[in-house]
C-alpha cells in the first residue's frame, strides 16, 4: 500500500507560500520547485506527491480523495462547500469576503427588496443572503470585475472578496456587510485522515509548530522594533 | 434541446459483463455473511410514499428523487435501506416479538450526490437489528460489518467508532443552546480547530471545557482515547456514552476486531439521526467511507412505535471501486465450450444433449445457432478465446465425444 501523501496546491502565490511554510517544517520540496509545464512532481524519497490545480478545484481534489492534502483559500472552501477535515488555518493570503456597493446604500441595503447581486461566488452570496439574512436575492454570476456591475447598472450590489479596498474606493464603491475573514487553510480528505495518519499527523503537527515559531518571530521583531 | 437517446442521467452507469459478474460475486457473498448471522433479507418498494422519508425529517428534501402518482401524491424513490425498515416494524411487524434481525441489498437513489465516488444509484448492503438496546447488539453490528468488509476481501479496514451522547452530554454540561451546539459540532465535524477555537471564546466555556472541546477532533486512538476523556468530563450522559464505547470495544477484542477499530469521538455528521454509537469503516484508494451505521433509537419511533435499532450499510459500488484499485481479484466472464455440428441427422440432438451434461459438470458451454461449419467455428473459438471447442458430424462424433468426456 503506498504511504506517499498527495498534496494539492493552488497554481500562484498560494503554492509558493505552501511551499515555503512545508519546507521550513523540514519537508523537502524541490520537486514542486521545479520549473516545468508538468501537472505531477513526485519525489519519492521524500514520499510525496505534488499536484498543481486551480484553486477551485482543490478542494475535489481532497474530497474524493485523488489527493490526501489541499492548500486552499477560505473563499473557495465557502464556495465549494464540500466534506472535508479543515484542519490548520495558515494565516496568508489573508482578506475579508464582503458584500460592496455604492456609499450611498450604506446602512440602507435591507430597504431594497429583491435586489440583484452580481458575484464570483453564487454559493457563498446565497448562502449568506437566503440563509443568514433570510433574504431572497436575484444572483448574476460573473467571472472578473465584478467591481463593473454595481456601476453600469447590473447590479445593486456585488459580494466579493476585499483585500485593501482600493479597487472598490476608486470606483466609488465601499464595503456594507462583512460576510467571512477569509485566509488560506490546510483540508485533509476525510479517509486519508485515517488511513494515513502516521504520515499525515505529524506533517500537521510540523506545520502548526513552524507556524506558531513563526509568529512568535514576528512578535519578537514587532516588540523589538517599537 | 438535445438528443439523449445515446446517454444515461448524471450519477448512474451500465453494468458491463465482467463488472456485473464480480459485482453478483459480492452479493452472494455479502448475502451469504447476513444469513449465516441470522439476518433474512427483506425487499421494500423502490417507490415510497415522500412522508415515509419527509415525515421524520431524516432526509433532506433536496437530495430525495420525487415523482407523483395518479392522485397527486408525492411519491420518492428509495433513499436508504433503514426508513423503510422503520415503517415496516411499525406495520407489519407490529406484532413480531423483537429482537428482529433483517438484511437488505437494493439500489439507493440520491440526489445531488455524483461524480468521483459518489453516484445517484447505487447498491447498499445492510443489516438492522430492531428491538435490542445493548452494547452486544452494537458490538455485533460492527462485527457483522467487519466480517462483511474480509469476506468480499477488503483487508486493509479501519472503523471509527463514536459516540453521538458524548456530544449532547457535553453541551449539556456546558449549558449550550441547541443551536449553538449544532454549530459547534459542524466544527468539530470539519475538525475546523480554528472556528471551534472562536466559537468556544464566543460561548464563554472555561478554559478547561475549552481544552476539552478541541481534543475532540484531535485525537483519535482505541482505549487511551476513553481514558483521556474519561478523567475531564462530570456529565454522567457524556460518562456513559464513553462507557458504552468502552463495552462495545471490549465485545470487539472477544470477536477477534480490535485490531480494526478506532475511537473518534469527533464523528458528528448527521447528529439528529443517531441516538448511540455511530462508526464508519474506511479502506485505501477510495476517499469516502465505504461502511456507515450506528444506533438510531428515533427513527422507528417517528412511525409510532418505541423501538431500538442499530444497523450499518455498506457501498457495493464504492467497495467495487476500493478493490480495484487495489488490485484485488476482479472476476472475468468466459466461455468453456462452445459446440457446433454439421447438418447430418441427428447430429443437433447429440449437441444439444452433450451440451447439457457438460453444464450439469459446471461448465459455461455455447451452442453454435449459426450453423458454423468446422473452419468458421473454429475462427470464432480463437477470436472469442473460448478454451475448448467441438464439431460434431457423422465421421467424427464418436471421438470428438470421447475427448470432450475427459475434460
Amino acid at each position: 500500500m503506498s504511504d506517499m501523501i498527495t498534496i494539492a496546491l493552488s497554481k500562484g502565490r498560494l503554492a509558493d507560500q505552501a511551499l515555503d511554510l512545508l519546507e521550513a517544517s523540514g519537508y523537502d520540496c524541490s520537486a514542486a520547485r521545479e520549473k516545468s509545464r508538468r501537472l505531477i512532481l513526485e519525489d519519492e524519497k521524500a514520499g510525496l506527491r505534488f499536484i498543481m490545480a486551480k484553486p477551485a478545484d482543490v478542494p475535489t481534489y481532497v474530497e474524493y480523495g485523488a489527493a490526501d492534502i489541499g492548500v486552499v483559500g477560505k473563499d473557495t472552501l465557502l464556495e465549494e462547500g464540500r466534506q472535508l477535515y479543515e484542519v490548520i488555518d495558515l494565516e496568508f493570503g489573508a482578506c475579508q469576503m464582503c458584500v460592496c456597493g455604492p456609499v450611498s446604500l450604506k446602512g440602507k441595503l435591507d430597504q431594497i427588496p429583491n435586489k440583484r447581486v452580481a458575484s464570483k461566488y453564487p454559493n457563498i452570496t446565497r448562502s449568506y443572503f437566503e440563509g443568514t439574512k433570510r433574504e431572497s436575492v436575484e444572483i448574476i454570476k460573473l467571472n472578473g470585475s465584478v467591481e463593473l456591475a454595481p456601476l453600469i447598472g447590473l447590479a445593486e450590489v456585488i459580494v466579493d472578496i476585499v483585500e485593501s479596498g482600493r479597487t472598490l474606493r476608486e470606483n466609488g464603491l465601499d464595503v456594507l456587510e462583512v460576510i467571512a475573514d477569509i485566509s488560506a487553510r490546510v483540508i485533509v480528505n476525510r479517509v486519508s485522515m485515517k488511513m494515513k495518519a502516521q504520515s499525515i499527523l505529524p506533517m500537521l503537527d510540523a506545520l502548526r509548530a513552524q507556524l506558531a515559531k513563526q509568529k512568535e518571530q514576528k512578535c519578537r521583531e514587532e516588540a523589538a522594533s517599537t | 434541446m438535445g438528443d439523449y437517446r445515446f446517454h444515461t442521467p448524471d450519477g448512474v452507469s451500465d453494468l458491463l459483463p465482467d463488472d456485473c459478474l464480480t459485482k453478483r460475486g459480492l452479493e452472494h457473498r455479502l448475502r451469504g455473511v447476513f444469513a449465516s448471522n441470522g439476518y433474512q433479507e427483506i425487499e421494500t418498494p423502490g417507490i415510497e410514499f415522500y412522508d415515509v422519508y419527509a415525515g421524520g425529517s431524516f432526509v433532506a428534501q433536496e437530495n430525495l428523487y420525487k415523482l407523483s402518482d395518479q392522485e397527486g401524491r408525492i411519491l420518492s424513490l428509495r433513499y436508504d435501506g433503514t426508513v423503510p425498515v422503520a415503517r415496516l416494524a411499525a406495520t407489519l411487524f407490529k406484532d413480531v416479538e423483537p429482537p428482529i434481525r433483517l438484511s437488505y441489498l437494493e439500489n439507493m437513489y440520491r440526489f445531488r450526490e455524483s461524480g468521483g465516488g459518489r453516484q445517484r444509484e447505487f447498491s447498499q448492503a445492510g443489516v438492522e437489528l430492531l428491538g435490542i438496546s445493548s452494547p452486544q447488539a452494537d458490538a455485533e453490528v460492527i462485527a457483522l460489518a467487519i466480517a462483511s468488509a474480509l469476506e468480499i476481501g477488503l483487508t486493509d479496514l479501519q472503523i471509527s467508532i463514536g459516540q453521538a451522547e458524548f456530544f449532547r452530554g457535553l453541551m449539556e454540561e456546558w449549558g449550550i443552546a441547541a443551536e449553538d451546539a449544532a454549530e459547534i459540532s459542524r466544527h468539530i465535524d470539519q475538525k475546523d480547530t480554528v472556528a471551534l477555537e472562536k466559537a468556544a471564546d464566543r460561548f464563554g466555556l472555561s478554559i478547561e471545557a475549552k481544552e476539552t472541546l478541541l481534543m475532540i477532533p484531535a485525537l483519535f486512538g482505541a482505549y487511551e482515547t476513553l481514558d483521556a476523556f474519561e478523567k475531564r468530563v462530570k456529565s454522567p450522559r457524556a460518562i456513559a456514552a464513553l462507557q458504552n464505547v468502552r463495552e462495545i470495544l471490549e465485545i470487539l477484542d472477544d470477536y477477534g476486531y480490535m485490531k480494526y477499530m478506532t475511537v473518534d469521538l469527533g464523528m458528528l455528521r448527521s447528529l439528529d439521526y443517531y441516538t448511540g454509537m455511530i462508526f464508519k469503516g474506511f479502506t485505501y484508494e477510495i476517499g469516502f467511507p465505504v461502511i456507515s451505521g450506528g444506533r438510531y433509537d428515533k427513527v422507528i419511533s417517528a412511525f409510532g412505535r418505541d423501538m431500538a435499532a442499530v444497523g450499518f450499510s455498506l457501498s457495493v459500488h464504492l467497495c467495487m471501486s476500493a478493490l480495484r484499485r487495489q488490485g484485488k481479484e476482479f472476476l472475468h466472464t468466459h466461455v468453456d465450450t462452445v459446440i457446433g455440428y454439421s447438418r447430418e441427422p441427428g447430429m443437433r440432438k447429440m449437441a444439444l444433449s452433450m451440451a447439457e451434461s457438460l453444464r450439469n459438470e459446471g461448465l459455461i458451454v455455447l451452442v453454435d445457432c449459426e450453423g458454423m461449419d468446422e473452419e468458421t467455428l473454429n475462427h470464432f473459438t480463437e477470436k472469442k478465446s473460448i478454451e475448448q471447442m467441438v464439431f460434431l458430424n457423422s465421421s467424427s462424433c464418436d471421438c470428438e465425444e470421447e475427448e470432450t468426456c475427459q475434460i
